[in-house]
């Protein structure tokens, strides 16, 4: 059963690049990852499906229901957490808190007491008073507060210290062990990396792949660069899924998809002064897709 | 019911000070009714200096102006009708575009409410405030009147002429409604809602010094007329059914505006 099905979805802003024939599934028990560089599309596909805009053609399903013409039902099995929050500044956190509960038929006190205490987030502050990543938790705990089947995420991490972060990914997987479906928007790859199962990959509007995590694991690159004593003649590294290689002076760098095994090895027979060996940003997994697509 | 007492909540101080000021304009007009009617002779002689068209444009009328029912529906209306058109402009303006502005329309609609819900909460929290504040102000405004009079005055009337800065805020207020669904983004309301009000305000004079009837239809502050409602107790039933139709209509299509409307990330 899936818990989203986006069929062919467009929507166009005039002139302006929204999204285009964007189609993919999320299955109910998975945290789906959706990926790509700032504008790409993934807000404009998130705030269709919450119906906060509508589609320019296509249609997409949330539960089996469509979610423009069911969207205050559906609303309420969805808890959603914008990239940007800012709410009633007049208000006690309590206030806000409660004020959001008010909209679920459910009582939601313990659950805010919970999670207010596990993102140590004082209530009693006024929203005013908070720093932005504060404001964020406040936001974090107002998705969570009546127990969503499906949470959808909209850059969710910014402004929260890596501490925190660590707290609101492990609150998201408990959440997802009971059963709810996880819907994660970023730009970051390696953060989606840690909690997806799958990702869809969006650029400039055109959804590019859909992958699980494992094999998009195996078809990324390393970024290695090499410092030596001595200078080194760089087809010491012509072997195969080397790629890139640049040798100045005495720092060699390439880029490396492969079993790293094999790679570890041969560097271990040098003489190295210092060593980096980076994930590729996410750029440089487009251009991957980019060149796969050609 | 909790979005309708939120609004209502957050409209708490505008209410208060608006209904403060209206209250005060009353006060203070009414104030200078005894001495005005003392010297009614000295006044109609100096009024009598001045072009026939600025004394109507400053909204006098010989005959009625030293009665207390003249004085009131004539001078001090007018003044009050411009407060409470202003207020009750700001609040229907603000209602939709406060969300964006504040970027709270993301909270707000991603909860399991329609877009109906919120905008019935929304406006029925507007329209109480503005029943507050014409309770309030009718009730200082009489006490003060029986306070001031100087001989009976018929309360009916009273009433009857107080009653259409009511009237007036509501077209106001629809006007600002469905200026705010239809602007993107109003970063601030106020320039909208004075200039809007002011214009009206000026169309209003000018129209009652040339006494066109056609122009009357134009500005809400000459839909209802105070020397007409002193003589027949009753409104004119054409510009009370223009109105009513204005108002209906405006609240109807911004409620289909709003619903269809996109919300853009900002």
């Amino acid at each position: 059963m899936n818990a989203i099905e986006i069929k062919n979805l467009t929507k166009n802003y005039g002139t302006a690049r929204g999204i285009e024939n964007v189609s993919f599934n999320v299955e109910e028990g998975e945290i789906f990852g959706f990926i790509g560089p700032n504008g790409a599309g993934k807000s404009t596909t998130i705030r269709t499906l919450l119906a906060l805009i509508h589609p320019t053609s296509g249609s997409a399903t949330i539960f089996g229901k469509d979610c423009i013409k069911f969207a205050p039902e559906i609303a309420k099995e969805v808890g959603y957490l914008p990239s940007e929050v800012f709410y009633y500044d007049n208000m006690r956190v309590i206030d806000l808190l409660k004020y959001s509960a008010s909209f679920y038929k459910k009582d939601c006190t313990k659950r805010i007491k919970e999670l207010s205490e596990i993102m140590e987030l004082d209530l009693k502050k006024k929203i005013d008073d908070l720093s932005f990543g504060n404001k964020k938790k406040v936001g974090i705990i107002q998705g969570l507060l009546h127990e969503p089947k499906l949470i959808i995420l909209d850059e969710p991490t910014s402004g929260l210290d890596p501490l925190m972060q660590r707290k609101f990914f492990a609150l998201l997987q408990e959440e997802n062990k009971k059963g709810a479906t996880i819907l994660f928007s970023s730009h970051i790859l390696s953060e989606v990396q840690k909690m997806c199962n799958r990702v869809a990959i969006i650029k400039e509007g055109k959804l590019i792949t859909v992958e699980k995590i494992s094999t998009l694991e195996e078809n990324t690159y390393k970024k290695f660069k090499l410092e030596m004593k001595l200078v080194l003649d760089k087809n010491y590294f012509k072997m195969n899924g080397v790629n890139n290689l640049e040798a100045k002076d005495n720092v060699i760098s390439f880029l490396f998809k492969g079993n790293l095994n094999l790679i570890m090895k041969r560097i271990s027979e040098l003489e190295i002064t210092n060593i980096w060996i980076e994930e590729p940003d996410l750029e440089e997994i487009f251009i991957h897709y980019y060149v796969k697509e050609d | 019911m909790n979005m309708f007492l939120h609004e209502l909540k957050a409209y708490r101080k505008s209410t208060l000070i608006w209904t403060c000021s209206l209250i005060s304009v009353v006060l203070l007009f009414l104030a200078m009714f005894p001495a005005m009617s003392k010297d009614a002779a000295d006044f109609k002689k100096m009024l009598d200096n001045y072009s026939p068209a600025l004394v109507k444009a400053l909204g006098f009328s010989f005959d009625s102006l030293f009665s207390l029912l003249g004085f009131y529906s004539s001078v001090t209306l007018m003044y009050v009708l411009l407060c409470g058109s202003i207020q009750a402009m700001n609040l229907g303006t603000s209602i939709i575009s406060k969300e964006v502005r504040d970027k709270t329309a993301d909270f707000l609609l991603t909860k399991p409410v329609s877009r109906m819900q919120i905008m019935t909460a929304k406006l029925c929290a507007v329209i109480t405030s503005l029943v507050i504040t014409n309770v309030f102000f009718i009730a200082a405004a009489s006490l003060m009147a029986s306070v001031v009079q100087t001989e009976a005055y018929d309360y009916k009337i009273f009433l009857l002429v107080s009653l259409p800065l009511f009237f007036v805020q509501l077209m106001f207020m629809s006007l600002g409604i469905i200026i705010s669904v239809l602007v993107p983004k109003i970063r601030s309301v106020l320039p909208i809602s004075l200039g809007t009000v002011f214009g009206f305000f000026i169309l209003s004079m000018l129209s009652s010094s040339n006494g066109d009837t056609a122009s009357r239809f134009i500005t809400p502050f000459k839909y209802f007329d105070s020397t007409y409602i002193i003589k027949n107790s009753a409104y004119e039933a054409s510009y009370s059914i223009v109105a009513i139709l204005f108002i209906v209509v405006t609240i109807a299509a911004s409620y289909i505006i709003y619903s269809k409307k996109d919300i853009h990330s900002v």
